[in-house]
Order: C-alpha cells, then structure tokens, then sequence
C-alpha cells in the first residue's frame, strides 16, 4: 500500500463508524550542515514520516497523530481522535470541503535535481557561505550558525467526501550570522537565501549580505527622542507584515482578533498599499495545489490600493461567512490540525530603488535591524520596536544608528507609507512574506534626552 | 525500549568509521491538547511520536542521523548513516554499558489519567465563564491545556545508559476585551513537571479571572510614553529579561565562539554586586529541570554570577568535550530529531536586601513592568527588546496609568551592571516559559523586583519625556 492509499484506507476505516474523517501523511528527508570556520560542525541526514487523522462527528473536531503505522498504531490514531471528538463543542460549520477539481498547472515547487545533490556539493555552499561573509570586510570577525539546510517532502491527503491528493515540494535555504567587531564593540545580522530550488541559492550573495549588514551597523548610537521619516529595508518590511499578515484572516475577523474588524470595504490604508495572498504563485515557497484541507489554492486581493476588500479562508470560516474557502487551510506538519494562515503574502512593490527612496529623505533613520517579539501586534494594532540601521541626512546615509526604539500603530503604519520600493524580496518570517523597501512618515523613535 | 545488547551492537556500527564517541537517544512520547475559543471546545489532540536519534563525533563534526523506527535493521542503518560523515577506522573498545539511576525525584502524585479528558475540557470551559462573567467588555476568551509524557533513554560508547522521564502539564489563556474600537488583551499560563497535583495550588478560573481584569484596565491605557526613564521589573516571569539578555551569552557554544559578550569574562566583574543568578535544573516541579540532560549528563545547580561575578558558563557534552572539562547538564534538544545544544533549565535571578514596595516608593518617574511578554536579544551586542504587555506609570512613588504599546530595549550587560535595588520577594514564574534557539526547550525563570535606573522605552508619545 502507498502512503496515499494508506490515507484512503485510515479514511475509509474511520468513515465507517459513521463520522467525518481526513488523513494526511507527510513524508520528509532532511539534511542540515553546518560549518565553522572552514570546518564541517554538524552533519545531519534523516527522512521521517507522520501521519494525522481528523475526524468530525456532528460538528465536533478530534485529531491524533502518530509517527509508527503499523497497522496496530495507525488503527489507534484514527480511533483517538474518533473518541476525542466526543469532548468537543458541535459546531455546526464544522465540516469537511467537497472535493473540488486541483489545476494542473506547474506551481514549480519541485526541484528535480535536489534529491541528486551529493552532500560533497552542499558542504561547498555553506563553506562558500562563510568564506563570502568573512571576505566582505576586514571587520567581520567572524560568523556563526553558518548554514545549508534542504527539505524534500511528500504530502498526501484523502477524505471521505472523495478528496485524494498528492504533492512533492523541495526547499533549499543557507543562511549565516555576520559578526562585525571594531574597537567599538560587536554587531550581528544575518545573510539568507531561500528558495523552491538548490541551484537558485547564491553563497557570495548570501555571505556578502550578512557581512555588509552586521559591519553597518557597528558603533552605532541612539539618537535624540523624536518623532521621523524612517526607511525600513525588506528584511524589516518582512518581519512587521509577518505580523500584521494575521489580522487579515477571516479567523481574526471573526473572533476580534484584528485591530481591522468592522473596517470591510473601508480605506485603510494609502492608497500605494495592496497586500495580496497568493498560494499559486510559481515558485512560491508556500505555493501548492491545494491546501492543508484538499481545497485548490488561490490569490486573493486583502487589500487593494488601500481598500480593504478581502480576507483569506478555510473551509470553517468561509461556511460560517457564507463564502467559499481562499484555499488558506495550512498544515505546518502531520502534528497540527489544519490551520487558517496566509501563503505568499506580499506587498506589492512599486517603482523605487532603496538608493531613490533614502535619496528622498531630508532627515530620517534607515532601519535595517528590529527586534520585536509580540511588539507589533495584530489585535490590538501596537507596533514597536528595537531598532538599529543608519541616519539619513539630505538623502545621504550617514552614521550608524542603535539601541533606540521605533513605533507606531499598525492604523497609522498604513495610512503613512508614502513610498514603496522595487525590491521585492521573500522574508520566511511568520509565513512566507514579500516585503520591499517602505518609507514611513511620523514614526515615533524611543533614544536620548 | 531497546535492549542493551542491541544498542551495543548499533553503537559499535556507529564507531565504524573512526568516531571518538557514539551515542543513541531514543524517545518516547505522548501528548493531549485542547483548545477552547468561541466558548466552544474546538478541538482535542492526542499525539504519539517515537524515534531515535544517533549522533557520531568525530573531533568537531558531530554526524547525526535519526529514524522513526526501533527496529534494530534501522537502528543500524541509522548509525551506519552518521558513520558515514568519515573514513577512519575502528579505534575498537569495547562498550560496557552500565545503567546509572538518578538520585532526583520529580513525583508524578495524581497521573494524567485520573482525570478524564471530558473534566479536562469542563475546565475550560469554566475558565472561559469566569473570564467572561468578570465584565462585560470581555470579547474573547481562549484557553488551552496540555500535557506531555516525554521518556527518553540514552546510551553511548563510554558506557553511559540512562534513562529520564518528563511529564509536563500546562494551561493557558488569552483574555480579550474590547471597548469603543480598542482591543487589548492579557495572556499567561501556569505549569510545572508533575502530574495532575499541579491544580492543588493553582486555579485555572483565578488564572482567567486575573486576565480578564488586565485586558479590561489596560482598555483606559493611554499610549506609552518613548524614552529613557527609571523601569521597576515585577518578580517572578519578568526573570525573562535575564533569561534572554544575559543567559543565552552564557552558553558555552556562544561563549568558545567568542560571539558572547562575556567570552574571557570568568572572575570578573559582570553586575552589580546586588546580583547573583542561578541556573537549576534539579528544581522538582519546575518544567526546565531534568533528572539527565539530553546527553545523559547528570542535571545540576550552577552559580553563573555570585555577587556580581561572572562564576561559571553552562556547557553541554561537545562544548565541555572541546574544552576538557565537565559538562553542566545543560546539553538539551527540542526532540530525537535534533541535536543537543547548550541550553538553559530554570534560571533566576537570586533574592537582594530591598523591600519591592519601598522599590516603588523611590521612582518619582518611571515605569512600572507588571507583565512582561516575549523578548528578544543580540548575543553579539548584548542589547534586548521586550514587550510590556501590562505596564503602569510610576509618579511620584506611586502606581498610576496603564501605558500600552511599550517595549523595553537596552544592553543586557549594561543592564546587569546598573541595577541599583533589587527586592526580597524572589518568585519562579508560574511555569509557562518557552525558550526558541532553533530548537524549542520548556524553561523556567525566576527573580525578586528590580529597579533598573536607565532604560530606554519604545512607545508613540514622545511628549512625555520632555517633562
């Protein structure tokens, strides 16, 4: 039996006691390396499988899981979550999806050439990697945590409305901590590349990049409290619309979760601002046919010029609204229930180069580095930060800029990005983000008297 | 779960190709979860997960490989995998392995199973009336609970074979409340390492209660104001800052990397004299402490900084190894399909000489920390960020508005070094702390108040400095 027929059977073994059930089956190798100093520091290989079973009885939700499936384990999993939907609260939008017909267009998630790779040849990225970080400037001391990591997975999933699937996905990504040092004292920040596709990765790109942006930053220092334009760089962008990517679902819609309920159909932001979800966007890291619940994918426009338009859907809240799923059930691994989440979400860029936009700037802070964990935060709208990055001075970058603070509220965020950049780039931060360069008026920075 | 004859012979298998240590982990476990939202019970969890993970050092590459299967057949190609990461030879010794209990005791008095799943998830639903009962503004309430059975068993070449036992409970909740198109929010949790006894002295509906009346007060918070000013820290999980800005730095790996701002710093002064701090992973109770470390090193108590000197790192097997020296215990990994690195336990910020009400007393302005949410830190630079997820201004000795919006950013170093007072009421967190360093790890943190005098305090109003 294949693991997709496998599903099939757990599905139409669990349907037969007379409930709901679905079964998906995720089978992974991954290798991890990891080099220091020239020198190979950890070398992991290993491929596991997990399968989860969701049963619905009457609007009630159980789910198991289990990594062993012998025939004795999997009849056990099925049979937990048949018993645990039993504790549940009915719901009565709790259902699964019909089964619809998959496109089969090519979403180019496949690299055909990963599984060949030897471990010889990924051993010479991440050693590049470091070499390229360390080349970059005198000043970088050295790196740590330097990088390669693959995954190569296979995913199947069955229903008992007659849904079966199946989908194989590749991910190669390298990334490395540049550690700057002068006399001043130390910075860090990181290089990353990320992609569907082994040959995609650049190690002098990804190298340079965390070396040039840990050396920028070194003797930074805070500036006066004030309130300033600030640039923020895709790697930032990236990280505040990872944040703010969860207030745009129809989860937080419905349940309060968003600092954007009651604002349907509502400007809320300038109108330079469309945040899109697309979860077939070719060679999109979370691009797939369908989603974590058999639904095919699909792009949605959030918010378009501006305007909020829509929000993202699973099966569940979609019933509960009347409309049809976007397809945005995600399944992080054969562990977790389906979950509503954006795919690619991205802003979409504009015409501007970074170097035109600081150009732009009279005075403001170019912030290259945040740290920010809940600091932004998509109920309330809070949005704030510890940042470092350069001083811009008639549209010159000039000194080194760290340890003040950045915040706005996520309300004001939008209505104030007067400019977006051309440089789109794929931040894997909370999702899949695609952040460009964004300039921001009226950004409140926390630094001296 | 696997025999000592077979672990032999796959640990001799590993040790093919020259390796100076071989070792195999196998775990063992089982969890149930349950989410309440909406007033309803959304779903129940019930997961199993079985593996063996096995790591080959050779010098200072460590080759792993892992399986999903026990069989002795994948057992041995799994480690003829990790041998594969060289090219020597045997260095053949033989492997005596000789099972060593642990003299730590964390009782397990009432099992996970004297309660039944459907009592489990009535108690969510209580929690979610009591939050809800407490005020009208309250519009949402979510609450989770969890348990997880984690048995794990280690051997490797020099003869070690242990074998230790996690059971970990947890609740948790988030409390909304909404008024006039502002939302806020509270959330916390409470847990430890035992069984079902962790509601003796700990109520969920009180837990519920407390968060509702947070996110209600924090709705008449007016925005934090932006700046340096004096910041009072609450006992207990405002430990985290520590954890976060100070602790990391001093794991071993950080440290003999030399990316750690307190590389070479042993003996010196690193605090003020008011700070001593502690990682203890043989706290019973607490869901940091292990009987055995996940390389089978026994869990220990070690004094990172005694008065203010920097007294010790926290080191795991391969760190210890490269040094010549023992390991602290502090070798952890989030499961058999990772690799153990140095990690923290349950790390605290010991009890100083000042009254924590008195501490208040002396801030004619500033800001009172009562919840501290997540935080972030720079290991090479030091400087952290936090997020204060219940915050008040202290004028004139006394607590007043809640602010919202706030984060704390400063250096961890320079922190540690001016905190001028520091309170008589130490307190461990109520036990929901998870640590994230590429692998996830269940902490504890713990400290008495603290006064820090200079903080810098990100927020959207700026006028309030100028007075």
């Amino acid at each position: 039996m294949n693991y997709l027929e496998l599903a099939q059977d757990v599905v139409r073994r669990a349907a037969a006691r007379g409930v709901e059930a679905e079964a998906i089956i995720i089978d992974e190798q991954e290798t991890l390396i990891r080099v220091d100093r020239g020198q190979v520091e950890q070398l992991s290989q290993s491929g596991s499988k997990g399968l989860g079973v969701r049963v619905i009885d009457g609007g009630r939700v159980g789910y198991a899981y289990t990594s062993d499936f012998s025939t004795e384990s999997v009849k056990e999993t099925w049979q937990a979550a048949i018993e645990l939907a039993r504790v549940a609260t009915p719901d009565e939008h709790r259902a699964l999806p019909d089964p619809q017909p998959i496109p089969g267009e090519d979403l180019e998630i496949w690299d055909p050439d990963l599984p060949g790779i030897s471990t010889e040849e990924k051993v010479a990225l991440a050693k590049e990697v470091e070499e390229a970080a360390l080349a970059y400037d005198p000043r970088v001391a050295m790196t740590d945590h330097c990088t390669y990591q693959d995954g190569i997975s296979h995913v199947y999933l069955a229903n008992s409305r007659g849904f079966a699937g199946a989908y194989d996905r590749t991910v190669a990504v390298s990334y490395v901590t540049g550690i700057g040092r002068d006399e001043g004292g130390q910075t860090a920040d990181h290089g990353l590349g990320v992609s569907n596709f082994f040959r995609d990765l650049d190690p002098q790109a990804i190298g340079r990049e965390a070396g040039q942006r840990a050396v920028q930053i070194l003797g930074g220092q805070p500036v006066k409290t004030q309130k300033a334009t600030v640039v923020f760089d895709p790697m930032v962008t990236g990280e505040i619309l990872g944040y703010l990517s969860m207030a745009l679902t129809a989860e937080a819609m419905q349940r309060g979760r968003s600092f954007l309920i009651g604002k349907m159909g509502q400007e809320v932001g300038a109108d330079i601002v469309s945040l899109l979800d697309n979860g077939r966007l070719k060679r999109g890291l979370a691009s797939a046919p369908f989603d974590g619940e058999g639904v095919p994918t699909s792009a949605s426009r959030l918010i378009d010029e501006g305007v909020l338009q829509n929000v993202i859907y699973d099966s569940y809240t979609a019933r509960k609204d009347g409309a049809a799923s976007t397809g945005n059930a995600q399944r992080g691994s054969h562990r977790s229930l389906p979950s509503l989440g954006p795919s690619n979400f991205y802003l979409q860029p504009g015409s501007l180069s970074h170097k035109e936009i600081i150009a732009g700037v009279e005075r403001g802070f170019y912030v290259t580095r945040i740290m920010q964990t809940g600091g932004t935060d998509p109920i309330t709208g809070d949005c704030s930060m510890g940042a470092s990055g350069l001083w811009i001075e008639n549209g010159q970058l000039t000194r080194p800029v760290s340890g003040v603070t950045v915040a706005t509220t996520l309300p004001d965020l939008l209505q104030n990005i007067v400019v977006v950049g051309d440089d789109l780039r794929v931040v894997p931060f909370m999702g899949v983000i695609g952040a460009p360069t964004i300039r921001v008026e009226g950004v409140t920075i926390g630094g001296t008297k | 779960m696997i025999s000592k004859e077979i672990a032999t012979k796959v640990l001799s298998a590993a040790l093919r190709t020259g390796g100076d240590l071989a070792e195999i982990y196998v775990e063992d476990r089982t969890s149930l979860s349950m989410r309440l939202e909406e007033s309803k019970l959304e779903s129940a969890v019930r997961g199993a997960d079985r593996g063996a993970g096995l790591r080959v050092l050779f010098g200072n590459l460590a080759a792993y490989a892992y399986t999903d299967d026990l069989s002795e057949d994948s057992l041995l190609a799994a480690a003829r995998a990790a041998a594969a990461a060289a090219s020597g030879s045997s260095k053949t010794q033989s492997i005596d392995l000789t099972s060593r209990p642990s003299p730590l005791e964390f009782p397990v008095l009432k099992p996970f199973d004297s309660l039944k799943v459907a009592e489990k998830a009535q108690m969510l639903h209580r929690m979610d009336e009591t939050a809800r009962g407490y005020n009208p503004h309250v519009s949402q309430v979510i609450a989770g609970y969890g348990e997880l059975r984690r048995r794990v068993w280690i051997f490797n070449s020099e003869g070690l074979h242990v074998k230790d036992e996690r059971n970990i409970v947890e609740v948790r909740a988030m409390v909304l409340a909404q008024k006039n198109g502002v939302i806020q929010r509270a959330s916390q949790g409470f847990g430890g390492q035992m069984g079902l006894e962790l509601f003796d002295d700990n109520n969920p509906q009180a837990l519920s209660r407390d968060l509702a009346e947070a996110a209600v007060k924090m709705l008449d918070a007016r925005p934090s104001p932006a700046g340096e000013m004096t910041v009072v820290i609450n006992s207990g999980w405002g430990g985290v800052l520590f954890h976060e800005a100070c602790g990391h730095a001093m794991e071993a790996d950080f440290v003999s990397k030399g990316s750690s701002a307190y590389t070479n710093m042993l003996g010196k002064r690193v605090a003020s004299p008011l700070i001593t701090a502690v990682d203890d992973g043989t706290i019973p109770g607490r869901r940091g402490s292990l009987r055995f470390d996940d390389d089978g090193t026994p869990s220990s108590r070690t004094v990172l900084i005694q008065d203010g000197i920097l007294k010790e790192y926290m080191w795991d097997l391969v760190e210890a190894r490269r040094m010549k020296r023992e390991s602290t215990g502090n070798g952890r990994r989030q499961s058999f399909r990772h690799m153990p690195i140095p990690r923290m336990t349950n790390t605290y910020i010991a009890a100083g000489p000042h009254d924590p009400q008195e501490i208040i007393r002396s801030v004619k302005n500033g800001l009172y920390v009562k919840r501290l949410g997540g935080g972030q830190a720079d290991i090479a630079k030091g400087d952290f960020v936090f997020t204060v997820t219940e915050g008040y201004l202290i004028e004139d000795g006394k607590l007043t508005t809640p602010v919202r919006g706030a984060t704390l950013m400063g250096n961890g170093p320079e922190v540690l070094a001016e905190i001028d007072m520091v309170g008589t009421d130490f307190a461990l967190d109520p036990g929901m702390g998870m640590c994230g360093k590429g692998q996830s790890a269940r902490v504890s943190v713990g400290q008495p108040t603290i006064r820090i005098p200079r903080l810098t305090v990100g927020g959207t109003d700026e006028a309030v400095t100028e007075r």
